[in-house]
């Protein structure tokens, strides 16, 4: 087959429409990259050189109900090392300074080599000042290693509190996948306690630095010579209840102990004491944790990061009958002169003994003052176990207290359901007389019984226990309060001045307690001692003073101790002291609120 | 308005405004793109005196007799083959090529140089009295002539260049007359050895249809064979060059046929330009405003990546006009070549439009992501001596022609 070759003129026409079509094509390209998707690339370019660098705002302090600071800031150095001007061979030197392991730098270099040689890694948080003035000497001889002032939490008040004010730590993948709106990985957030429950009140507000950087993240300058930049904003502060002295004294007389102690200002369900014994110093977590630490925490037999004081139920012993007392007289059951005979013992099925003989005939007062367990045993198949059942969660048991420091648990309080559902409709209503005495199934926790306590000092009426008063904001400084439901037990009154006075007997009497009677303070308030399967039998202690007006209110557990006069009692009247008559003292003095002004202001943590 | 009709007679100004508008904004474009670096921010003043000489070279060519085009091309051609030699065993590395010659101070590409020669001399070949383009014989010849300078250059390794010889010699031997047969034989190779570099099956299956073809053209056994065993040999030929190529310009080949190749790597450059482009908007960012360009995002970017400069910080209109200014030049020397009697003229003036054409084409091309990455410079635009100074030398030629175009009519 012959093809004829194509035409001068018909080439000269392709060349010119090709030429055309090229054009024509390129143009369009252009056309959709700058005008159509001019946006998706602008954003892209905006990433590429603008960097926002976080500044880290300051977390809140925390501080006492006197104005104390109990949680504060302070400056702690953290080694940094920048990939692109470090030397390697400085590797063993900075690791003797430092001291780490050998082999940990070029470890963590190791594990940074992905990212950009411009961006600093962080080698170690807290360094001490000994190594931060050797780096100063010796600055010139090390290329690419310096040293940054971040902030670290403090406890200047010489109180562990590590219960209620809990520590921060690195986010975990888990929580920051469901914030990712604020943090970012390496963050540092509230990981427990008030830390935790806090933490949007406490954090603040991440300011930024934006800075341009080149394709390598080499940083150049300024972006728009820092007008844009945002200062962070400090978090606001806690005003807490605790009262730091109190808090002090009960872990003092804790230490070697296990138990808890929470005290609450009757009229405002202010905690102001709450201690879990034992307990850990929160200063381990300020810096780099070790591994170690956490696993002898996490491994010792005694729990220390458990919180008794709101986690831990036992049966509360003696210190229940109250609660039976005040349901029978707001019942009607009975009346301050009804009688009921003691003869050492009661039957109902089978013999209960009465501890310290005979007590013969017996008021409710008496009964209470004397902790005679005929009485109750009697009084609780006078109630029913079911009205009995329904004034203890009307006195908060069997439930949440709703406390602001995160964790805690209901507790439990039988009733005939209960039983039904184990021993079937005909149960052995035996089981009942035990209750009576807060013994059996009961179950209540150290914070439950501190609110008990507070209700009956306040003739029923409370607030929710709570540990945060209210916070300062940072910007306006003003002092802003948190309000807290009321708590209203709906029960008469006066059945509650019938109570506390066999309280007041309990100390100032014939009862269990005289050995703390004081002269300055007048002290009610009701042993308790539980049955221990396992050991030494708990010691319980509740009370309140002073008896004409109660400003402190307190449960004290000790564990495994023995009888809740000898063990329990002698805390809670020393927390008495240190809260009752601090205020004696200190009216002379006239404390003013010491000013909190951290020493580094917004010290920068990069990303 | 005499004196104005008798410029435009003798001197096109739809060659020369183009050309110093283009150059002017090169110059402004590689001032932008070096004056935050330290280490090239002489390039500025080195482009402004190599715009000068250029623009000497371009009225010392216009103001040559055309007739010596035809002379110098064979001689021209022959010491632009000595000097690719040459450059391969005394050039100097740059950036992964041997690919610069240096007498003292002095430094020049010789493949830029050799665009001269093989355009001329291929010209000059295909133009001869008794030239018969529908013999194989004067087509191998050509090819020869043509591809020569291509294998040298791909020794180097210059892949950009070479591409731009290969469709200069197929351009030219379309224009000379090409029967649909000889383009067949002359392109089947190239797309053969192409099919090769996506592997074994793309290979085969370009060879069964170029088999397909051959019997359809129904050429006598010995025709149909030799280039069946020619299309074999350029098959394997590929491989041998992809093996000596360098490795960044292997990746660069690679990336191309597989994009998700090497995304990092070759394909970086590729993303920061359409970037750099992309957000351009309609206006630009502004002179000196472009962050992708003044934080150097883009390597080197005032040679091969000019373009971006100009897409980011002049946005489309800049663009648009940068290539509207291409479209006149390139079309008016279609214009000149069409109406153009003498061949050898009309063939050199097409030549010239194919270098610049392609030039632009996979310059613009690959900064807008429709090439893959293949370091060739912007006419006029980018920084470079050596290119611009061929670039306006053959600019001469065109503007030559025009002059004395009504001799040749």
């Amino acid at each position: 087959m012959r093809i004829p070759n194509i035409g001068a003129i018909q080439r000269s026409a392709v060349v010119y429409f090709f030429i055309l079509a090229s054009f024509f094509m390129l143009t369009t390209r252009l056309f959709l990259m700058q005008i159509v998707q001019q946006e998706a690339y602008d954003e892209k370019s905006a990433d590429n050189s603008i960097k926002a660098i976080e500044q880290v705002p300051l977390r809140g302090v925390f501080l006492d109900r006197n104005g104390e600071v109990l949680v504060s800031n302070v400056p702690a150095y953290t080694l940094r090392v920048l990939p692109a001007e470090y030397d390697t061979s400085l590797n063993r030197i900075l690791e003797t300074v430092i001291d780490v392991l050998p082999g940990t730098i070029s470890k963590i270099l190791h594990n940074n080599r992905i990212y950009s040689k411009y961006i600093p890694i962080r080698i170690k948080r807290g360094i001490d000042f000994k190594a931060v003035a050797w780096l100063e000497e010796n600055s010139e001889y090390l290329p690419g290693v310096n040293y940054i002032v971040e902030m670290q939490r403090g406890y200047p008040a010489a109180i562990v509190g590590s219960h209620v004010f809990g520590y921060t730590k690195e986010i975990s993948p888990e929580q920051l996948k469901r914030e990712n709106d604020y943090y970012i990985p390496g963050d540092y957030v509230g990981h427990n306690g008030l830390e935790k429950q806090y933490e949007k009140l406490v954090r603040g507000v991440k300011g930024f630095n934006y800075i341009l950087v080149d394709s390598r993240r080499k940083e150049i300058g300024k972006y728009k010579d820092g007008l844009e930049d945002l200062s962070s904003i400090k978090g606001h502060d806690l005003v807490l209840s605790i009262d730091a002295d109190v808090q002090r004294v009960a872990e003092e007389e804790l230490k070697g102990k296990s138990g808890a102690v929470v005290a609450i200002e009757p009229k405002t369900g202010e905690i102001i004491a709450l201690v879990s014994a034992p307990n850990y110093d929160l200063n381990q977590f300020s810096y780099v944790t070790s591994r170690e630490f956490l696993q002898n925490l996490y491994n010792d037999p005694l729990r220390p990061s458990f919180n008794r004081a709101t986690m831990s139920v036992k049966p509360p012993g003696s210190t229940f009958k109250l609660m039976a007392a005040i349901a029978a007289l707001d019942l009607g059951v009975i009346t301050t002169e009804t009688t009921i005979y003691c003869g050492g013992g009661f039957t109902f099925g089978r013999f209960f003994k009465c501890h310290g003989g005979v007590h013969g005939s017996l008021t409710v007062i008496h009964a209470i003052e004397k902790s005679c367990n005929t009485f109750f045993y009697n009084l609780i198949y006078k109630i029913g176990i079911d009205r009995w059942n329904e004034y203890a969660k009307k006195l908060g048991f069997n439930g949440m207290t709703g406390i602001d420091i995160g964790e805690e648990v209901p507790g439990l309080i039988p009733d005939s359901k209960y039983y039904e559902k184990i021993y079937g409709p005909k149960w052995p209503r035996s089981i009942m007389a035990s209750l009576a005495i807060g013994q059996g199934e009961v179950s209540v926790t150290p914070l439950q019984l501190a609110q008990y306590a507070a209700l009956i000092a306040n003739n029923g009426n409370s607030f929710i226990p709570h540990v945060v008063k209210g916070y300062i904001d940072d910007r306006t400084n003003q002092s802003i309060p948190i309000k807290y439901k009321e708590k209203k037990t709906g029960i008469d009154p006066k059945v509650f001045d019938i109570v506390k006075e066999g309280m007041y007997l309990v100390v100032n009497g014939a009862g269990t307690a005289t050995r703390i009677r004081m002269k300055e303070i007048t002290i009610a308030g009701k042993t308790g001692t539980a049955q221990n399967p396992h050991g030494k039998d708990h010691a319980f202690f509740i009370g309140f003073a002073p008896y004409e007006n109660p400003k402190i209110a307190l449960a004290v557990v000790v564990e495994n101790a023995g009888f809740g006069a000898t063990w329990a009692a002698p805390i809670a009247q020393k927390m008495f002291q240190a809260y009752l008559l601090k205020d004696k003292i200190n009216k002379l003095e006239q404390r003013s609120v010491p000013e909190i002004k951290p020493n580094i202001i917004g010290a920068s943590l990069e990303n | 308005m005499r004196i104005d009709y008798k410029l435009q007679d003798k001197f096109d100004l739809w060659l020369i405004i183009p050309a110093t508008l283009l150059i002017c904004i090169g110059l402004v474009a590689i001032y932008s793109s070096t004056i935050n670096h330290p280490s090239v921010h002489a390039n500025f003043q080195r482009q402004l005196t190599w715009g000068i000489v250029s623009l000497i070279v371009f009225f010392i060519t216009y103001s040559l007799p055309t007739n010596s085009f035809k002379y110098i091309g064979i001689p021209t051609y022959i010491f632009s083959i000595l000097l690719l030699m040459a450059v391969l065993v005394i050039g100097r590395k740059i950036s992964g090529a041997k690919s610069w010659l240096y007498f003292g101070g002095f430094g020049f590409q010789p493949s830029e140089f050799a665009k001269i020669g093989t355009i001329l001399a291929v010209s000059t070949f295909l133009s001869r009295t008794n030239a018969n383009i529908d013999s194989l014989k004067d087509i191998a010849i050509a090819l020869v002539i043509g591809l020569l300078p291509v294998g040298l250059i791909l020794l180097e390794p210059d892949m950009g260049t070479s591409l731009t010889f290969m469709a200069l010699i197929l351009i030219l031997l379309f224009w000379k007359g090409i029967s649909l047969f000889g383009l067949f034989v002359v392109l089947s190779p190239g797309f053969v050895a192409l099919a090769s570099l996506f592997g074994i099956y793309y290979f085969i299956a370009a060879l069964v249809l170029v088999l397909v073809l051959l019997l359809l053209f129904q050429k006598d056994i010995l025709t149909s064979g030799s280039i069946l065993a020619l299309n074999l040999g350029a098959g394997f030929f590929t491989d041998v060059v992809f093996r000596a190529l360098s490795p960044h310009q292997q990746k660069r080949i690679q990336s191309f046929v597989d994009p998700g190749a090497d995304p990092l790597g070759a394909g970086y450059n590729a993303i920061q330009a359409k970037v750099a482009i992309g957000s351009g908007g309609l206006f630009g960012k502004g002179f000196l405003a472009g962050n992708q360009t003044q934080l150097q995002f883009i390597p080197e970017q005032w040679t091969d990546f000019i373009f971006c400069v100009i897409g980011e910080e002049f946005g489309f209109l800049g663009s648009f006009f940068v290539l509207g200014l291409f479209m006149v030049m390139i079309l008016r020397i279609l214009k000149i070549a069409s109406s153009a009697k003498d061949e050898f003229l009309s063939l050199v003036l097409i030549g010239i439009l194919v270098i610049y054409f392609v030039h632009l084409m996979i310059n613009v091309g690959m900064v807008v992501g429709i090439m893959p990455i293949i370091g060739i410079p912007l006419p006029f635009v980018s920084y470079g001596g050596s290119s611009l100074v061929v670039n306006m030398f053959l600019l001469g030629i065109v503007a030559n022609i025009y002059r004395t175009r009504k001799n040749y009519t």
